[in-house]
């Protein structure tokens, strides 16, 4: 039953009559052909393999049988995407991996051509925020790490403050360029590049979240106080963990890279940034 | 020919070694030395252990910093524990190890520049503190690796 349900849902094509199914609670072979723009025989081959997943009803209609249903639940939560074919789906239900989804905007980076622009305009306005909060804060951006090492530099001359002061934008390109170049030169995923681009931006929103806390403490006056500057370095952790989920779920649902592979570069990434933060520091 | 053999020997050699030693132990290692480095000296020839009593007495919650290896080293064994004993959770092993490792790296992003005089007579601690952290790194990277190699394989 498992591996009918895994093997059903291991095909784009497949994937989509159960979606085109479950968001119109059925659907004739009509609309199904003249949705999925292929040849008869062929949705008829995949509605055999689907065999366990839909069901004809006596109107000659599609509907999803009760395991249909639980594939279409999985696809709407993006789960089966992420998860490789022999991963555990009952790590996926840890509490640790469920809040993360929780916290993942999925529809905005794993978005459809209809909603291109929100995701646009949303990855913009984290490019702005996160400009804004960097220089309110007079924090410097290193990947997923914030220092304020520059600011010595900063009063030198105009053009150097004007490369500082855009320097999330700058951090921002060049995460995404390094990230893009291992996907293409480690694992030969060339597609996607423009969605995922321009999903990006979305990876610093816990970032951005971090900053904005930052500045209120430091408006307040508040990290002065040991405690709060512990607590400003434990939150600092928990946002970049979270940052460092979506650039996984990122490269996973738009490199097509399995789960692993996207933790094996957000992390070497993320470490690579600390020792050019260290050595900058140093 | 001799290429071929040698390159057998290697990897019978390899095999033989992951035999015996179970990739978690990198991990278990990783994360105990982290722990035990807290009670050696690192910098001034003071523990860290000592360096926090010393600092609680001046401001309780400053002092907490230097108990961040500690913190660091306890959830990195949590998260080696957990596929221990539910080896299906490595995804969340590497996750709670990326929080872990996250304490690690603050307090070494506040202590060196502050002790970069003394580098050159770090104490065993220090060392220690280090080799734990690059054997959680690659702790990490096994962990993914291997899955990826049995997938292959099967």
């Amino acid at each position: 039953m498992e591996s009918n349900f895994y093997y059903a849902l291991g095909h784009d094509l497949r994937r989509r009559m159960i979606k085109i199914i479950g968001d119109n609670e059925f659907s004739s072979f009509t609309s199904l052909k003249k949705e999925l723009k292929v040849s008869t025989g062929t949705i008829y081959h995949h509605l055999d393999a689907l065999s366990q997943l839909i069901e004809q009803g006596k109107d000659k209609k599609y509907y999803l049988t009760e395991l249909g249903k639980h594939a279409y639940d999985s696809l709407q939560d993006n789960i089966e995407s992420i998860i490789s074919s022999d991963f555990s789906k009952k790590e996926f239900n840890s509490p640790i991996l469920k809040s993360l989804m929780f916290l993942t905007p999925k529809k905005i980076i794993n978005y459809e051509e209809g909603y291109k622009i929100y995701t646009v305009i949303f990855s913009i306005g984290l490019l702005i925020l996160g400009l804004i909060f960097c220089n309110l804060n007079d924090l410097f951006p290193i990947l997923f790490f914030f220092t304020n090492i520059f600011q010595s530099f900063q009063n030198t001359n105009v053009s150097l403050q004007i490369f500082f002061n855009v320097f999330f934008i700058i951090n921002f390109l060049l995460y995404y360029f390094m990230n893009e170049i291992i996907c293409r030169l480690g694992y030969k995923k060339n597609e996607n590049s423009i969605k995922f681009l321009l999903s990006f931006s979305l990876i610093f929103y816990p970032t951005i979240i971090y900053l904005a806390i930052h500045y209120l403490f430091k408006e307040l006056d508040l990290l002065d106080y040991s405690v709060i500057s512990i607590l400003d370095n434990i939150l600092m952790i928990i946002f970049q963990v979270w940052a460092l989920w979506l650039l996984t779920y990122n490269l996973i649902v738009n490199k097509h890279l399995k789960i692993e592979n996207a933790l094996i570069i957000s992390l070497l990434i993320h470490y690579s940034g600390f020792s050019i933060i260290l050595a900058l520091t140093i | 020919m001799n290429v071929y053999v040698r390159k057998n020997k290697y990897r019978e050699c390899y095999m033989n070694i992951k035999s015996i030693f179970d990739y978690r132990l990198l991990g278990l290692t990783g994360s105990i030395l982290l722990i035990i480095s807290q009670f050696f000296s690192w910098f001034s020839g003071y523990s860290l252990m000592e360096r926090y009593i010393i600092a609680t007495s001046v401001d309780i919650s400053n002092a907490f910093l230097y108990l961040f290896p500690l913190i660091s080293g306890s959830i990195c064994l949590i998260a080696t524990l957990l596929i221990y004993f539910k080896l299906e959770y490595r995804i969340n092993s590497v996750i709670i190890n990326f929080v872990g490792f996250g304490f690690f790296l603050i307090f070494i992003f506040e202590l060196i520049p502050q002790e970069i005089e003394y580098i050159t007579n770090a104490g065993i601690g220090f060392y220690m503190s280090i080799a734990g952290a690059i054997l959680i790194f690659f702790h990490n990277l096994n962990i993914l690796l291997t899955r990826e190699k049995s997938k292959e394989g099967s």
